[in-house]
Order: C-alpha cells, then structure tokens, then sequence
C-alpha cells in the first residue's frame, strides 16, 4: 500500500521525503500513474505537489519568465507572455495529450520524465531555459541540456526537486516554433518533432537559429551544424531542403512501434521545411 | 417529445439516454453483489505448449484466496464453441495462444488475485508454433488486412451466483445471452434449464462479445464459490490478450474487363489468420468471399477461401464480419482497373454496378431492393465529387489532397441455415403501461430504444408509458444475438406481429366495455388508442387502459410473436459447406462512401477533411440512430484504416492497450454527413435493412482510393499509417527525379 501525502510547504516537503525514503514526488501523476500500473511497482509513498504554492507561480520580469515546475500545461496556454513570447513553447503544450491530460500534467513532469518524446523540452532547449532545483539543504541551477542526461535520466539527487524552469525572454522579432508528428492528432506521443527559434534581418537573412529535435535520439537533439548551414541566408525551400539533408543525417532515433529509425530521420528533415511558409 | 405517441420515422429520443449519461443505468461491469469473491485466470507464458504439470497448491494456500479450479473440475466437455467446439474453458494438456486460460482463481480481493494468479506454477514443454497464416502467402501484391480489436468501453465483465435452489444466474456483458445459455451448459454440463444469463445494456460490443468471453469461467467459479456471487472483469490489457479481433487478411485479386469497361473476370483468394480457435472463423471467411467481388455484376468470377488456425490471438465477429476485409480488397482492386483502362472511377462503378434481379459475382441473384445505383449516382451529382479537381487544386503548401469513393454492400442476417429468428412479447399490466420484453441485445447501437418506438406507433403510446425488458433468459423469449445487422431487422418484425395482436385484443375489450356504458354495440373500428387510452372517436369518450387490463387474465395481456426471416434458397455453384457458414443471403444494404482528405508530404500525416456516406439501408425508423450508426461505423472504420495496427509478434501482442493501439480521436474524425437513399424492402420492418454494419466497409478502400491518387502508387497493408504514406510519396517523388 502506498502512503500518500500533500505538503503545504517546501518545508513540510522536505521533511515527509526525510521520513519516507524510497517515495516518489508527483505533479499531476500523468507519467507517474501511468508507470506504476504498467511495472507494477508501487513506491511505498507518494508526495503530492499541488498544495505548495510556491511550485505554482509564474513570473517574469523584462528578461526572464519564472514557471513553477507545478505550472500546468494549460496554465501555460493560457499565458499570454508564453503565447505571445514563446510561441514554439506554447505550440508544444497546444499539441500536447488532451485537455485532461493538459490539465493535470505539468512542466515539471514533463522535464522529470525526460522522455526523448517530451514535448515542452526541445522548446526548452532552443530558448536556453534553466532548471532550479533545491533540496533540503541545497538550491541549483543547471541548463536543461545538463539537466537532461539520457532517456527517462535527469541529474537530480536524492532528496532534489525541480521547483522551478526560467526562460530567458528572447528579443522582439525572433520567431519560435514547434512542429509534431504523432500517430494521431490529440493524445499522440511524438514520433518526430522540432522546436525552432529564429531571427532574421530586415532582409531576411537568418541571424540567429537554434534547432532541437524530438524523438530523434536519445534525448533531444541538436545539431550545431545544421543551424551554422542556415545562419547568414534566407529560408529558402532549397536551403532548407539541403540543411533537412543534414539533419537526417544528424539525428540518431531509433525504431519502435511508433516508427522507424529512418522514418523519424526524414521527418525530423522535412520538418525544417514548414520554416519557408512562416514569417 | 415525451407527451407525443411515438411513431417511426420520428426522432423519438433514445430510451437509455437519460440513464446513460446521468451514471444511473447499470452495466454488468457495474454489478457488486454483496460479498463476491473476485475471479481471474492464469494465463499461459507460451504460444503453444503442452502443460507438464500445474502446482496449484501455494495459490490455493493463500489467504483470501476461496478456490482455484483447473479443467479437473468441470464435469461437462470443457469445450466452447458455437459451430466448431475447439476451445477449452480451461486448458487441458496444451495451451495454444498467449490468451489461452489455465487455472481459474477465486479471491477475496483483486490484489489477492493477482498475487494468487503468479504463484500457479505451470511446468510446460514448449512446442513449435505457426504465427504465419501462410508462409506460401509470399506472392505478389497482396492486400494485407491486420487485425483490430474493438476496443468497447466495457471490457468483458460479469457476476455469477446460485439461487437457493441451486440454479445459475449469471448477468454478464453479452451479446448471445439465449446462446450463452447453451454452450455454458455443453461445456460445463449444467443443464440449461438451469441456467439463467441477464444481459443488462452492453458498454459497446462490436462482435466481441458475441460468444463466451467470462460467463463460463463465471459459471464454473459460482459452483464453487461456497454459495458467494462471484464477479470478473478483464482489465484492458487482458481484454487485448484474451478476447477476440477481427481476422488479419491477406487478399490476392485479379480483375478484367474489356474495351468499354465492363467487368468480366475476377479471381480472388482470400486467407484469414483465425488464431489459436475457430471461433466464427468459418462464418467470417463465407461472408468474405460473398462479398468478395463487392455489388458489381462480374459474370466469371473464382473465389477463394481458406481460415487458418494459428497460435495467434483468436480472431472472431467483429463488426462488418469480414466484409470489411472484402472491400478494401475489391474497392482498390476497381479503382486501380478503371484508372488503367482509362475510366472515372465512379462512371467505372455505374457501369458495373448490380440493381435488383442481376447476380452478383458470389453467384448471388439479387431478389430484394438493390440501391447501389442510386448511392452511385448521388455521390456523382454531389458538390464534393464534381469539385473535387479544383478542390484538390487548392491544397496548401507541403499538403497534397485526395478524393476517394467505395461501393459497398453487406448481407443482412444469418443466412440461409441458421434460422434468423426472434420472439417478441409485450405486456399490458394492470396499471394500463405497456412492457416489451427484448430478447436481443442492446450493446449500445439503440435497437431497445427502436422497440419502444415501434411498439408506440403501434399502439400509439408515449415514451413515459412504455417499459423495457432487456434480455434475460427468464423473462423475455429467444430472439438470437444482437449481430449480422440482423437486431432490428429480425426483432422489428417479431415485434410488429406481438404489438398488433395485443393492439387488436385491447380494442376488442374496449368495444365491450363501451358498449356496456353505450347499451349499443361498439365496433371495433370505432375505435382509436391514444396515450393510456382507448377513444371511441365518434363521441370522444375514452377509457383508460388499466380499466382495459382489467377485463384480462395475465396470459391475454401478453402477446408474443415469432419471427423467421425468409432466406435465399440458392445453392452455390461450388462450396456447398458454405451454406452452413451463413452463404448466401437474401436482402443486403448497400452504400457509397466519398472522402476528401489531405497529406502532408513532409509526414505522411493524413487529415480526413470530409466524409459522406450515402447509405441505402431501407426506410428509417429513427433518422437520429441511423445517423449514429452511420457516423459510429465510420469513425470505427477511419480508426482502423489510417491508425490501428494490432502488432503480434511471435504470437505476443506488442499493442496491446491504449497507449500503443492507437484509436482515433475527436480531433482524427471529420464532420460526417450522412445521406440516406431509404429504398423501401419488403423483408424488412417498416421497409427497413440493417444499418449497423455497411456503415464500416467503406471507409477503408475510400481512404485509400483517395490516398493513392496523392502518393501515385498503392499501399499494400492496413493500417495507411503516416509512415507509409509518407514512404508512398517519396518513393515516388524519387521516381520523378530520376
Ligand atoms: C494520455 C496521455 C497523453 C500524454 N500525451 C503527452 C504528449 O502529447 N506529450 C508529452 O510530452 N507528454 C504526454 N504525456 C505525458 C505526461 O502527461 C507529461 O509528461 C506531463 O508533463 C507529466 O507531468 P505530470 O505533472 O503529470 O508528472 P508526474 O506523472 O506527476 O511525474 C512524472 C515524473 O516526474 C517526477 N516529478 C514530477 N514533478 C517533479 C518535480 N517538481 N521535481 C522532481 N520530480 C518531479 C515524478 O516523480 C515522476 O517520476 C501524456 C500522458 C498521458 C497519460
């Protein structure tokens, strides 16, 4: 039988995760419930997140946004800076589950599961979000590339939480975007995805790109040399198409029931041509 | 609505809707008597393997744990099966499929019974096993047909327990409760006079719950549950691991026709993977190979057939019952040889089309009403098929759209051995309200609700002064399973019959019971029922029906009425064992289904933009349910074409739940629209044919009609998944470059 817990505190927090070794944090348990039903293996204790209120906020300021990692993906859609600001972000939660699974599910979750399918990190990735993560007696900082270190890997501690993602706020005129292929169109794990976050010149010449992919690899995947190919020309379909090239050649997904290898590695090139149509 | 009588052709409302959606209405799965003991199954960790020995001895020893049985408690032939008895309840010396069942388990708990469960220990001798139908299927270009699973919302479900004197009630989630009742009694040698099997409302069916899923392992547990009830109900995952899909297909055709495009020759060899148990393998294949050459006159046709046991998942009824399989085949088949030879697809089916009188190439002469024409040339004359070129012209960028048709029929009922019959009964109780028993099961498709209707208009009552019982062997009469389109269709004409004679016998006592308040002879004819009245029009004098009731004993306010549909007394040319297996039938439905849908080319997504479906199902009693088997059917349909892929490997379901089956969604189904050609049939009730399963054969070889005119080539397996429609496109964009 599992022991469940809701603290109304990070303090409180600490102190039941101290008395009960060996539980397990939930957000909203849409990952979490899941797993357990499926291996079987129940944590002896669970400890609820949704009453500490500090884990729900979100600020910002001129630079930064502040999510709590107990911020819903809905919270998100709903927010008008993510909207209006982080827009390959807000793509990724619009695309994300259902509108259950929205509103239970949350940013933290989504960075704990660190599924290589997870669709709010390669929007992380391009936006060079950081994760906040304390402990009892210990508070860090890590990018999400350090945060993230292999399929269903983070590199919290023991006793650690992720209690918060801080975006920097990209300048004006810089595009973002997410695309997804599922196998369907709502309540679809990504087959292949790609966050993108761009600025071009007056002439539009690309500036500045940054490039991540979903279900490519073992995490998300990013490719230096796909975003130095495109950096100083224009979106052009030809461009685009030839850098795709590399990108399918750069990626490193694997096969599974939801796809194959080489389906994904064409995908994951193809996406980059959506980038001609938009503005 | 409620104050009106009802009458067909309304949209009178559901009956089981307000109990639906306010949680009110009790499925099986919803039953908890008192003090029930938890039932489950030991499963086998082999395909096929002979059983060494089972060590039942630590379950057993368990605490909470009340029984575990094996085959050595079941008295009778420990053998299910409705025309060929080859599955076991539970296993003797061999298992043969993952779904196969070994000890049966009783439990205070559900928690205790799967700890109970994994402590069977099970000493097995692994034998070789066949996954592949047919190794020699290598051939060229076959149409590849997975299975599918139907995914209801109710897994299979059910309680159990004995009356105190000793008889078995089981209340379960079936679609065969009258013929539950006797293969429960064959295979565990309970007479089936003593058995009792309750149907309340299904939570879906779709064919798989047509036959035996729990109720035998029910039945056994209430034997030795020391006078408890006892209750089970598969989790999804085992409801994919042990129940039944529909039969993976592998379809080889060939077809001709000559300068002017008429048909001429079909060959066609279709072999289907029943798994481990014949289940309606040998039914599903025979309506198959009828529909194998779809609702085109072919006048040379050889056709096929063969159902191969495997140690695969059994595959059995499921909705459109292998016709579905026919007419991707034949559909993509057509199109693919008008493209050819140089035709428009849908002139290509006008030409070739059946209308009543001509014979089918399954050798079937179409006696009844035959709207396949009429579909045809509705689908020509409407907007989306006459845009459809400049619609396809406006797709937007990285998309490419596609317009696709199908011609389609399906038989209605058992066919001509079986006999497809049903008996209605309906009361008048002393209050004056009116009860119809249904024999037949509702799984959710409406048909009890259809009953209500048919019997109002009869009787010209309202809604609120009628009363449905639901099938349970004690109290409502045989009427057969709910399947083969044949519910309403078989069940409507027992009821018409009881409805009027108990119409006739009310007005007979109400004119003398006017007559003695008149001191003057009333003639029936005066007479009119209006809701809870009898109305002598001439004076509008009206007496209610409970002072009707009265003047009767309790066996004249019954009426009972049986129905047998004719049927099609053809003997096929070849294959006389088909006859048994239902070939071939009398009256059939017919339909066209019309899709515009988009690809991305960057992909392979697939979005379906419209749907019609213009269905010549006969007339309608209820346009709102026909309408939702339309839509119902072709949403079921869309899922199992562009997304449902039911992986085995090595006989081991790798979908199998819903994280990995993957099932359309709101967003995945287009607007639907339904267009009825109502020709009138005279076999059916009001005119009516079934509607329940014409509605899924479509939607397959529309979609993929539609997408090989985007990818310029065919894809040869279900489901057209992104992924291969994406390979589709590129590979023939490699093509163009070269
Ligand atoms: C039907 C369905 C559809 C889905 N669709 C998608 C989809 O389209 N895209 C997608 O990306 N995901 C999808 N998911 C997965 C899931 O909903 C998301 O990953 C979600 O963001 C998880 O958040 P949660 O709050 O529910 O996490 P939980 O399940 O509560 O937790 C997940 C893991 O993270 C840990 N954890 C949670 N919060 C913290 C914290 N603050 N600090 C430390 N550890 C923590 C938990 O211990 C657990 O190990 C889907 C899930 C379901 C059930």
């Amino acid at each position: 039988m599992m022991e469940i817990f809701f603290p109304d505190s990070l303090d409180e927090l600490w102190a039941i995760m101290s008395a009960n070794p060996g539980g397990a944090v939930m957000a909203g348990g849409t990952d979490l419930l899941v797993r357990i039903r499926k291996t079987g293996r129940k944590p002896p204790a669970l400890f609820c997140l949704e009453r500490i209120d500090e884990l729900k906020q979100i600020r910002e300021n001129e630079k930064v946004i502040f999510i709590g990692a107990y911020v819903t993906h809905q919270r998100l859609l709903e927010n008008l800076t993510v909207q209006k600001r982080l827009r390959a972000l807000w793509d990724a939660v619009s695309v994300l589950g259902s509108p259950p699974v929205r509103h239970s599910g949350t940013i933290g979750g989504n960075l704990c599961t660190a599924s290589p399918a997870g669709d709010t990190l390669p929007p992380l990735y391009v936006f060079g979000a950081e994760v906040d993560i304390r402990s009892k007696s210990n508070k860090r900082s890590v990018s999400v590339a350090e945060f993230i270190t292999g399929p269903g890997r983070t590199s919290l501690h023991s006793g650690e939480i992720v209690t918060r993602v801080s975006i920097p706020l990209p300048a004006p005129g810089t595009i973002s975007r997410y695309y997804k292929a599922g196998k369907r169109k709502a309540m679809a794990i990504t087959v292949a995805s790609m966050a993108v976050q761009a600025k071009k010149d007056e002439n539009g010449i690309i500036e500045l790109i940054k490039l991540a992919w979903g279900s490519a690899g073992a995490t998300v995947v990013t490719l230096p040399e796909a975003e130095e190919f495109l950096r100083g020309h224009t979106l052009s379909e030809e461009r685009l198409r030839q850098a795709g090239k590399l990108v399918s050649a750069g990626v490193t997904p694997i096969d599974d029931i939801r796809g194959s290898a080489a389906y994904r590695r064409m995908v994951a090139g193809n996406l980059l041509l959506r980038l001609a149509h938009e503005n | 609505m409620l104050r009106e009588p009802l009458t067909v052709g309304m949209n009178a409302p559901r009956a089981d809707a307000f109990t639906k959606v306010t949680g009110k209405e009790q499925y099986a799965a919803d039953y908890y008597p008192p003090n029930l003991l938890w039932c489950g199954v030991k499963r086998p960790s082999y395909a096929h393997a002979l059983i060494r020995s089972i060590d039942i001895s630590r379950a057993k020893e368990m605490p909470g744990v009340a029984a575990v049985l094996t085959h050595k408690d079941i008295s009778g032939s420990n053998r299910l099966g409705i025309l060929e008895k080859d599955q076991p309840v539970l296993a003797e010396d061999t298992v043969r499929h993952y779904g196969d069942s070994i000890a049966l388990v009783l439990a205070e708990s559900r928690y205790t019974l799967q700890q109970a469960l994994e402590l069977i220990s099970v000493e097995y001798e692994p034998l070789p096993a066949v996954f592949d139908p047919e190794a020699a299927m290598l051939e060229d270009a076959p149409v590849l047909h997975p299975g599918r699973k139907h995914a209801f919302l109710e897994t299979e479900a059910g309680v159990a327990w004995l009356e105190d004197d000793g008889a078995l009630v089981i209340v379960a989630s079936t679609q065969t409760p009258f013929r539950d009742r006797t293969e429960i009694s064959h295979a565990l040698g309970i007479p089936s006079c003593r058995i009792r099997v309750i149907a309340p409302y299904l939570g879906g069916g779709f064919g798989g719950k047509d036959g035996i899923t729990v109720q035998a392992f029910l039945a056994l547990a209430a034997q030795h549950s020391g006078g408890r009830p006892v209750k089970m109900w598969y989790s999804r995952e085992e409801s994919f691991l042990a129940g039944t899909k529909r039969h993976p297909a592998i379809l080889k055709y060939s077809l001709g026709c000559d300068q002017e495009g008429i048909l001429h020759a079909l060959d066609c060899r279709i072999v289907m993977d029943t798994g481990a148990y014949a289940s309606l393998g040998c039914e599903v294949l025979a309506l198959a190979m009828e529909h194998a050459g779809g609702p085109y006159r072919i006048p040379h046709a050889s056709i096929e057939g063969i159902a191969v046991y495997t140690n695969n998942p059994v595959a059995g009824a499921f909705r459109g019952f292998g016709a579905p399989q026919a007419h991707a085949a034949i559909e993509q088949v057509i199109d693919e040889l008008a493209r050819i030879a140089g035709f428009d697809p849908l002139e290509f089916r006008l030409k070739n089309a059946v209308s009543r009188g001509d014979t089918t190439p399954s050798g079937v002469t179409l006696t009844q009403s035959t709207g396949i024409l009429a579909c045809l040339e509705t689908a020509r004359d409407s907007a989306a098929w006459r845009e459809r070129e400049r619609w396809e012209s406006l797709a937007p960028p990285f998309k490419k759209r596609g317009t696709g048709i199908a011609a389609i029929n399906h038989g209605i009922g058992y066919g001509p051995v079986i006999p497809d019959n049903a008996n209605a009964k309906i009361e008048l109780t002393g209050e004056g309200r009116l009860i119809i028993y249904a024999g037949v099961s509702d799984m959710g498709q409406g048909n009890a609700a259809t009953y209500l209707q048919i019997a109002g208009d009869i009787l010209s009552q309202t809604l609120d002064n009628m009363e449905l019982v639901l099938p349970d062997t004690a109290q409502t009469l045989p009427s057969g399973s709910s399947s083969a389109s044949r519910t309403t269709f078989t069940f409507g004409n027992a009821l018409i019959g009881a409805a009027q004679a108990l119409r006739k016998r009310i007005l007979e006592r109400a004119s003398l019971l006017f007559t003695y308040q008149f001191f003057e002879h009333v003639r029936a004819e005066d007479l009119g029922l209006v809701p809870g009245h009898v109305r002598h029009i001439p004076t509008g004098r009206e007496i209610h029906l409970s002072f009707v009731s009265t003047t009767m004993d309790q066996s004249e306010r019954t009426a009972a009425n049986s129905y047998t549909c004719p049927v099609n007394r053809q003997k096929p040319p070849t294959g006389g064992s088909l006859r048994i297996h239902g070939y071939p039938h009398r009256v059939y439905s017919f339909g066209v289904n019309l899709v515009r849908l988009e690809a991305d080319i960057l992909t392979g997504e697939v979005t379906v933009c419209d749907f019609i479906a213009f269905t010549d199902a006969g007339r309608i009693i209820n346009p709102e349910l026909f309408d939702q088997q339309v839509h119902g059917g072709i949403a079921q349909g869309l899922g199992y074409t562009l997304f449902e892929d039911f992986l085995v490997s090595e006989g081991r379901i790798l979908t199998g739940d819903f994280g990995a089956y993957i099932l359309p969604t709101a967003l995945d189904i287009p607007d639907i629209q339904s267009i009825a050609i109502p020709l009138q049939e005279e076999d059916g009730p009001y005119g009516m044919k079934g509607v329940g399963e014409i509605t899924i054969n479509g939607a397959f070889p529309a979609v993929a009609n539609a997408l090989a005119r985007v990818c310029k080539t065919r894809i040869s397996s279900g489901p057209l998944t992104a992924e291969k429609v994406l390979a589709a496109i590129s590979r023939n964009e490699v093509g163009k470059n070269r």
